[in-house]
């Protein structure tokens, strides 16, 4: 596909004992596409999007090809990376509490994070951010003052979308966005993040365990088993002429999915 | 407001349970131990002892009297600043301890900035790069250096430095060279402590959703490490140093006596060694004073870390 | 990636424990058989023979009375860390108890005994020894009084911790509605659970004792003169320091390693207990 934005090849990843955790993992994603990618929780979705941004425990052996517009992201070096993440390759987490450090404002982290990709003062940073804020419906001045525990949880995930939208990424992972809110909240989410990618033609992955989120956003769907992609492809064919065991009972069983947690819970996080 | 009255508050009752038990536990002490006051200070005086003068002196210190008795007069002089006197020297013993007092707290706040300069950066050694080499130097540095008995360290230190060196002075606090040696005595034996919990809170803080949302942003390591990683790493390392300021005050005494410091420690092991009863007691009390001082301090710093106490949202 | 983790921290846990059994060993042994090798009196004075340097008699010479400086290591190796040991042991077997019933009943009494033992830890134990080693009158026995009076409470106060947490779980509630006396509830499912911890507090908190004692026989306030304590020797040999500065050395290195000894088996035994009981990091 010539529209390729970020390829996937024979992506592996082992634990340091050597258990395979991704068994050689093939995905392409186009520009602008809404792509799904979907499973039960330990079926390697998250691990999938870290070894995207690089951000895997050390420990973990990475093997494989990461195409992001045709640079492999496997073999850039750890700061060449780390320049492509939010401002190319931009990731919103379940854990919105997570999102921003709890012990600073979030303007001001707004503001640090767009000062790390682009050179422009702080006053120009601050605009930056107020008008974001303000285009998801947030009270921007007030939202830019406060501390993440002032805010609701819908409020913090909204600034934290906001947040990596700042940059204009190219590309944008969603981890599960919308778990930890209620409904209404996670359809309002959505529904931004659908208009932000028109309107910007940013690419975005969308981590999900849910069925029905899956087949009203997305435009294509990888569905993964067990460390592995067992099948792909346009969602309605997905859909309606499903192929593999696994995404049968996963399509069958669509409105008695369990709750999905977040393996690496961010417990402790806020303790103090 | 009301977070900090309330903290003041606590902190108030806990000055008041602690000095009011231990200078109990100290009366009473004093009282099944053989060695008599009154004898110490005719010793002192330094006169023919008759049977006289001991009970003139009995009855004049109120010696004879119920020991809730004296205690008790002993906790009304104190709730108007009159620690009582020495029996040797006969000066007021709040007068003695404060006159002593400027020493042993600037020598306490010099060990305090070594214990910094040492603690924080082996602490952030061991964490980022854990299980591996550095993190095996900082963890057996702590160990080693929490086995050094620090009046010992101070000795080698002197050796080296002033006696062959001849670089810096030993005794007295005359300059601020004279500071160095027992700040850095004092900071070195302080430190191992430190380095270990601030190495195992910011392994924790590194693994936490937040770092990771740092890194996805695509921040430098260094911005990461610091500005977001290590503040949340002080939180519990105030804690632990607003319970340690005891354990501060406490080692300093050694210190003070190994480099001939004129503080508070030279006074109170005087003072033991003369049998000066009011003068253990009023430091006692001073020193309780200090430490509950200081947890009320650490208590605000505590708030000012964290903001989510400021509305009570203590979220988890 | 929870196992890399636990692999490393095992590895090092592992290697702080050999270490810490090698150098009991090794002092062990130096304190059984180095003294009945070269049999000197520890307080045999001999003015004839002072501050030698070591020969094949006095391995590591003679302090400024002409007394065999390896012989009174030895020696001071038997006093510390018996001593020690006697503290620790006797402060466990009040605390412990304390601990378990006070955790285990709960309640007001309980409620109003931690705020007073919190009022009393929060005060520096040092100074705590200071004022009660000084009341009774500056010597060993009384210092270790202070220290027993002191540590019980540490022991009591964590006992107390674990007990309050370990009632919580599912098999103590079991065990109690299942109709088992109090005593045979803690016995069977609370203690096994608190011992290692007491264990590798134990460890760790005899080489803080004999930190302490030497401390204050340093400054005066504990061993006196002649009794070889490593600390008393060092206060005894700093007027001949310039001369002889290995006489100050010697039993630095004796404290500093025997204390090494005793935090390294603490915190290998800690990260054994910790593997042993899932709880991973160190």
């Amino acid at each position: 596909m010539s529209n390729s934005l970020l390829t996937v090849n024979n992506l592996t990843i082992e634990s340091r004992s050597g258990e395979p955790l991704l068994k050689g993992i093939n995905m392409e994603i186009g520009r602008g596409e809404m792509a799904a990618l979907i499973g039960e929780s330990g079926s390697g979705k998250s691990l999938t999007a870290r070894a995207i941004l690089g951000i895997l425990p050390d420990e973990m052996k990475v093997n494989g090809q990461i195409l992001y517009k045709g640079r492999d992201l496997l073999k850039l070096s750890e700061n060449e990376h780390r320049l492509l993440l939010g401002k190319e390759i931009g990731i919103i987490f379940q854990d919105y509490r997570g999102s921003f450090t709890p012990y600073i404002k979030i303007g001001q982290q707004m503001i640090e994070t767009i000062r790390t990709h682009q050179r422009i003062s702080k006053k120009a940073a601050k605009e930056a951010a107020l008008l974001v804020l303000r285009e998801t419906g947030l009270e921007s001045e007030r939202v830019y003052n406060s501390y993440p525990f002032q805010l609701s949880g819908g409020q913090v995930q909204r600034a934290a979308i906001s947040m990596t939208l700042a940059l204009r990424p190219n590309m944008l992972i969603c981890d599960e966005v919308t778990t930890a809110l209620d409904l209404m909240n996670g359809e309002k989410v959505l529904k931004y993040i659908d208009k932000a990618r028109r309107e910007t033609d940013c690419a975005v992955m969308m981590i999900t365990h849910d069925l029905a989120q899956a087949y009203k956003w997305s435009d294509r769907m990888h569905v993964m088993y067990q460390g592995a992609i067992v099948e792909d492809g346009p969602t309605e064919q997905i859909r309606f002429h499903h192929q593999h065991p696994y995404t049968r009972k996963l399509c069958s069983s669509l409105l008695s999915l369990p709750k999905e947690r977040k393996a690496s819970s961010a417990e402790g996080v806020y303790s103090i | 407001m009301k977070q900090f009255l309330l903290i003041i508050g606590s902190r108030m009752l806990q000055l008041i349970i602690m000095v009011l038990v231990l200078s109990f536990i100290t009366f009473l002490l004093m009282k099944i131990t053989p060695g008599d006051p009154i004898r110490t200070m005719l010793n002192v005086e330094d006169m023919a002892a008759t049977k006289a003068d001991e009970e003139r002196l009995m009855k004049e210190y109120k010696f004879d009297r119920p020991i809730l008795e004296q205690y008790g007069e002993w906790v009304i002089g104190v709730l108007q600043l009159d620690l009582g006197e020495s029996l040797i020297s006969k000066r007021p013993v709040l007068d003695m301890i404060l006159e002593k007092l400027p020493a042993t707290l600037s020598l306490s706040i010099g060990g305090l900035v070594v214990l910094f300069i040492i603690a924080v950066p082996m602490g952030v050694l061991g964490a980022v790069y854990e299980g591996r080499w550095p993190d095996y130097l900082s963890r057996w540095t702590a160990l080693t250096g929490a086995s050094i008995p620090s009046f010992w360290l101070g000795i080698m230190l002197i050796y080296v430095f002033s006696v062959q060196l001849n670089l810096l002075p030993v005794m007295g606090k005359a300059t601020l060279a004279h500071f160095i040696l027992p700040s850095v005595t004092l900071g070195v034996a302080m430190a191992p402590l430190y380095i270990r919990l601030l190495r195992e809170r910011l392994i924790a803080t590194l693994q936490s959703s937040y770092i990771e949302a740092a890194k996805a942003r695509g921040l430098g390591k260094k911005r990461i490490l610091f500005s977001h990683a290590l503040r949340g790493s002080l939180i519990p390392l105030v804690t632990m140093f607003g319970l340690s300021i005891g354990g501060l005050l406490g080692g300093v005494t050694v210190i003070e006596i190994l480099f001939s410091w004129p503080g508070m420690g030279e006074l109170i092991v005087n003072a033991v060694m003369s049998r000066d009863y009011p003068v253990i007691q009023g430091y006692i009390l001073i020193i309780g004073f200090l430490v509950v001082v200081s947890n009320l301090v650490v208590d605000i710093m505590y708030v000012i870390i964290n903001p989510q106490l400021y509305n009570g949202k203590e979220s988890m | 990636m929870k196992t890399a983790v636990i692999r490393t921290s095992l590895s090092l846990g592992n290697v702080n424990l050999v270490l810490g059994l090698l150098l009991a060993v090794f002092i062990t042994s130096v304190t059984l058989i180095g003294g009945s090798l070269v049999p000197h009196d520890p307080f045999q004075v001999d003015m004839g023979n002072r501050l030698q340097n070591s020969s094949s008699i006095h391995w590591l010479g003679t302090d400024q009375l002409g007394r065999d400086i390896l012989a009174r290591l030895v020696y001071g190796a038997k006093l510390t860390i018996g001593l020690g040991t006697v503290a620790i042991v006797v402060a466990i077997l009040i605390g412990v108890p304390v601990g378990l019933i006070s955790g285990y009943i709960g309640g007001k009494v309980d409620a109003i005994l931690m705020r007073i033992v919190d009022g009393i830890l929060s005060f520096p134990d040092f100074i705590l020894a200071i004022a009660i080693a000084g009341i009774l009158g500056p010597n060993l026995t009384n210092l270790l009084i202070a220290i027993v009076l002191v540590r019980w409470i540490v022991y009591a106060r964590v006992v107390r911790g674990l007990v309050l947490t370990e009632k919580q779980k599912e098999y103590v509630l079991v065990s109690q509605t299942a109709n088992s006396s109090s005593l045979k509830t803690i016995r069977m499912h609370i203690l096994p659970q608190v011992i290692p911890d007491i264990i590798v507090m134990a460890a760790i908190d005899v080489g803080k004792v004999i930190l302490l004692v030497s401390s204050f026989s340093y400054i005066g306030l504990g061993a006196q003169p002649p009794i070889p304590e490593w600390g008393a020797m060092l206060n005894d040999g700093r007027s001949y320091f310039q001369v002889k500065p290995l006489l100050m050395v010697y039993p630095g290195i004796a404290i500093m390693l025997t204390v090494l000894c005793f935090n390294l088996l603490g915190d290998g035994l800690k990260s054994h207990y910790d593997i042993r009981r899932g709880r991973g990091r160190i």
